[in-house]
């Protein structure tokens, strides 16, 4: 992972077509138009599983159905614990057989629609009421062992006590990078989590949406909705401020920004 | 064995925000979605044919755009669906609604076993599923957590009742109403709905069922809403408790007594 | 029944009340419909049938009377000591073609809500189900019947002006019973199961009885929801007992799912279940809009935390500030002392 942000390769999300789309041919066309340009860039395409809990096709089926070509360096799969048994091993193994190698591991948001990985069925045994991103990136190293990169997720928002000692879990668990939630400024927990593991590669997460107070939830303040927020010079400054870490772009345009992202990163 | 599904299309309350002054959802602008207990309703009629073969027939009342939850069903691997759509099934409380459904069931023919979910999100009623068995003089189970059995004549359910459960055996034809807990859905596949989009969905319409028209929408229902209204709004004069720990036990037993909770 | 005429209608008269048995016992929210039935009578001038079928349920008809009946119909027949749908609803259907009540109204149960909409269909009757409130138009004398739906966030009154009897259904705890009065009884009409009501019926193999009752989320009258202030597993465990106090269900917040102390069919919220139960106690959860739209239904909430100032602190009816693993032990104590 050290590389490829000295590299200074961009992660950028790419959210699959939502199931309950009515347009779903049109939507698969558009995905694969933002896959193939993310590769042209050499960045790496980081495809999100059920984002907020929204229903959507796997990041693997679209690879798979649509023919797409993959570059393991190229390409992050987001993987969560709402699955089955069975699906989730549909997915790893077609991640395998495919070359994909990065996993993003979280434990993601549910929905009354989505099952959810049972404890018997990732071989946890004791305490453990429910599966969470511990149990599934420990699961997955015994399981598929050499075979992916596993990163995991840290919320700078959550009480950093609780947030630490889970992340302290998931790193023993298998995690060997981190990505941030959204952070538009410097962030103290941010710099004390570079200061507690300076050899983890730690990928930041940057908005670049202009709605600003969509981020509300996420950091557990009210962000007035009328909140001017420029999103490229907010990057630029990320860049500056956090010099060695890497940088995920969510909600990222790729009609009125991508072509501006060339020059942020220098 | 040919099952019929019945699956109601309603708007998505998961999704819905909460309005800043009157501390409500706001349910204009919310997306429909296929009624939650139904996708368990489907996956059970899909697990019951993969085992003893057979079909599965969606069967949906509703407006055009509930082809899109057929459509859904379809995906996850139904093999085939019916919409009943027309303007004089509009205003259908329970009674027409379950006639309606039961309408349609005889018209298909040789139906063995309807499922239905629960209940529907929106009216809430859970009165639709037992409905049907009435309006087809068949036997039912509601609340069922389990298909303990079945084969080409009959079926045996667990029930699950408030002190308990039972297991009862039904000869077909019948009809079931599901809990979630009788399976894990599975999710549509890129395929599957790919798929679906080739499938030619049937409009029936009140004539299609032979339906009597004095019997279907509402004229043909019993029931009148006359007056829809906001819940009386919530009393948010907190009552503070503070103490030692024995003290507010007291008191908030104390509390629960006189509001009648305990 | 569908009635065409004034004349018509005034053939059905009285309130009639479906007892609730669950093995083989009248269950409390009998008398709770009796109470209700008792004021709806009241202002119909008329009387409270209760009608009981069960097997083996003679002595406990007296209590019937206590709550309220006036008169009360039995049907004890070894055939229907378990709940089979279709007996009970042909049963029912005799009965209201020879008494005619101009009212009946059953318990919105797993049982309740199978028999009674068999027995609307079948009566050609309107079904109002899970009614908060009944009431007589003073106009026509018609029942008024006051429901939630779309999950609590809009209260429907309703009405069925040409059929009758007019049926309801109402979840246990929302109507109140009347203080038992043992000195008042009543005629009890005996009536028989009939051959022809049990042609085509389910059979019953098993019954399992469980002590501890099969509360789910959904179906709970009182909920008690931990969050992260419940610290583990081993929190929940206080949280069961208090539970289990109270006949109630365990909830729990996304934070709590999250760190794997209890499995996500407890979670309520925006991306877990929507709950709307009497009571609502939150445990050392702070009320972040997400877990607020799974509950804000709830008639009470309760909010037990250290903090006074969360979001669920202030939109509690009742909020008790302090360390919850003093404050519940010493609740649970409280309770079974009493
Ligand atoms: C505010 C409000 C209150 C209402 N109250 C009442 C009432 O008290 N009594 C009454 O009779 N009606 C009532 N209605 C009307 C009722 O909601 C409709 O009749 C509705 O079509 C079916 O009832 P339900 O939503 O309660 O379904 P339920 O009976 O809860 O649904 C159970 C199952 O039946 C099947 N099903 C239900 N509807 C359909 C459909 N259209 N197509 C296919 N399958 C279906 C599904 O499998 C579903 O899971 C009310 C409506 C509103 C808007
Ligand atoms: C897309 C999305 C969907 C979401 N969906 C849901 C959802 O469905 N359900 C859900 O719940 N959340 C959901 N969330 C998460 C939600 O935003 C909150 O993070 C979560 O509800 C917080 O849980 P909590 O209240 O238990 O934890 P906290 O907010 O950390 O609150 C813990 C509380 O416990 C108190 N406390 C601590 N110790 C004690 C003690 N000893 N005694 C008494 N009190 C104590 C604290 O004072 C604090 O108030 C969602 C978030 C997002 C972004």
């Amino acid at each position: 992972m050290k590389h490829r942000i000295q590299k200074k390769m961009y992660h950028v999300e790419i959210l699959p077509p939502k199931q309950d789309t009515e347009k779903l041919e049109a939507d698969l066309e558009l995905f694969a138009e933002k896959y193939n340009r993310v590769m042209e860039s050499v960045y790496c395409a980081s495809i999100t599983d059920n984002a907020m809990g929204n229903l959507a096709f796997q990041g693997t089926e679209i690879i798979e159905e649509l023919g797409l070509e993959v570059n393991p360096e190229q390409v992050m799969i987001h993987l969560n614990t709402f699955h089955t048994k069975q699906d989730l091993h549909n997915i790893l193994d077609i991640c395998k057989s495919r070359g994909i190698k990065y996993l993003l591991i979280i434990s993601g948001d549910g929905s009354d629609r989505l099952p959810r990985l049972q404890p018997s069925d990732v071989q946890v045994k004791g305490v453990v009421e429910s599966v969470t991103s511990v149990e599934l990136l420990k699961y997955i190293k015994d399981e598929y062992p050499d075979t992916f990169v596993l990163g995991a997720a840290f919320n700078p928002y959550e009480p950093p006590e609780h947030e630490f000692e889970k992340l302290q879990r998931k790193l023993k668990a298998g995690a060997s990078f981190i990505i941030t939630q959204p952070i538009i400024k410097k962030n103290d927990i941010v710099d004390e989590l570079l200061e507690k593991y300076p050899d983890v590669p730690v990928i930041i997460e940057a908005w670049m949406s202009k709605k600003i107070h969509l981020l509300s939830d996420a950091v557990g303040y009210e962000i007035p909705e009328d909140t001017q927020f420029d999103p490229i010079e907010t990057l630029k400054m990320l860049h500056k401020i956090y010099p060695a870490c890497g940088v995920y772009l969510s909600l990222l345009g790729f009609k009125t920004q991508y072509h501006l992202i060339k020059e942020t990163w220098i | 064995m040919k099952i019929v599904v019945c699956i109601k299309q309603v708007p998505a309350t998961s999704e819905a925000k909460i309005d800043p002054e009157t501390k409500r959802i706001v349910r204009e602008g919310l997306k429909a979605i296929m009624n939650p207990f139904d996708i368990y309703a489907v996956e059970e009629g899909i697990q019951l044919r993969d085992k003893f073969g057979g079909e599965v027939i969606v069967l949906s009342m509703g407006p055009e755009k509930a082809l899109l939850s057929l459509r859904e069903a379809i995906s996850l691997g139904a093999d085939r669906a019916i919409l009943l759509s027309d303007k004089a099934f509009g205003g259908s409380d329970t009674w027409a609604t379950s006639y309606t459904l039961a309408k349609a069931i005889d018209k298909i023919g040789d139906v063995d076993l309807v499922i239905c979910g629960k209940q529907a999100i929106d009216g809430d009623t859970a009165q639709v599923g037992p409905g049907i068995a009435a309006h087809l003089d068949w036997v039912q189970a509601t609340y069922v957590m389990r298909v303990e059995d079945a084969d080409s004549k009959s079926i045996k359910v667990k029930r699950m009742h408030e002190d308990g459960y039972d297991i009862c055996e039904m000869d077909f034809p019948a009809v079931i109403t599901v809990l979630k807990d009788i399976n894990i859905p599975r999710v549509p596949t890129l395929k599957g709905c790919l798929a679906s989009l080739k499938i030619e969905i049937p409009v029936w319409t009140h004539a299609d069922i032979g339906a009597a028209i004095e019997k279907i929408g509402l004229d043909g229902s019993p029931t009148r809403v006359v007056k829809t209204a906001p819940p009386p709004p919530r009393n948010i004069i907190t009552q503070r408790i503070e103490g030692s720990p024995q003290d507010c036990a007291r008191q908030l037993v104390r509390e629960l007594r006189i509001r009648s909770i305990l | 029944m569908i009635i065409s005429d004034r004349t018509d209608k005034s053939k059905y008269s009285n309130v009639w009340v479906v007892a609730e048995l669950l093995s083989g016992k009248i269950q409390p929210v009998t008398h709770e419909l009796l109470g209700a039935a008792r004021s709806l009578a009241a202002m119909r001038s008329s009387q409270v049938w209760a009608v009981v079928m069960g097997s083996g349920i003679a002595e406990q008809t007296h209590s019937l009377f206590a709550f309220g009946a006036d008169k009360v119909i039995v049907v004890d027949d070894i055939r229907l000591s378990g709940f089979i749908d279709e007996i009970e609803a042909s049963i029912m259907v005799r009965l209201i073609e020879k008494y005619k009540p101009e009212i009946l109204i059953g318990a919105a149960t797993a049982r309740g809500r199978a028999l009674i909409p068999r027995i609307a269909v079948k009566t050609n009757c309107g079904l109002t189900a899970d009614c908060t409130e009944l009431g007589i138009d003073p106009e026509n004398g018609d029942l008024l019947q006051t429901r939630p739906a779309f999950g609590g966030n809009i209260m429907a009154t309703i009405r069925c002006s040409n059929h009758r009897p007019q049926m309801a259904t109402v979840r246990p705890r929302v109507m109140k019973a009347l203080e038992p009065d043992f000195s008042r009884s009543g005629e009890i009409i005996r009536e028989n199961v009939q051959d022809s009501d049990a042609l085509k019926i389910k059979r019953i193999v098993e019954i399992f009885h469980s002590d501890q009752a099969t509360v789910n989320l959904g179906d709970a009258q009182i909920i008690i929801a931990g969050g992260r202030g419940v610290k583990g597993p081993a929190g929940f465990e206080i949280l069961r007992k208090f539970a289990a106090e109270v006949g109630g269900a365990v909830g729990a917040s996304r934070a709590a799912v999250d760190a794997g102390w209890i499995p996500y069919s407890y979670q309520v919220g925006q991306t877990g279940q929507t709950v709307q139960t009497k009571v609502y106690i939150a445990c050392g959860i702070s009320g972040q809009i997400q877990h607020l739209v799974g509950m804000q239904s709830c008639e009470v909430i309760i909010a037990i935390d250290k903090n006074p100032d969360t979001p669920m602190m202030q939109i509690a009816d009742i909020a008790v500030v302090g360390d919850l693993f003093e404050v519940i032990p010493e609740i649970i104590t409280n309770l079974a002392s009493n």
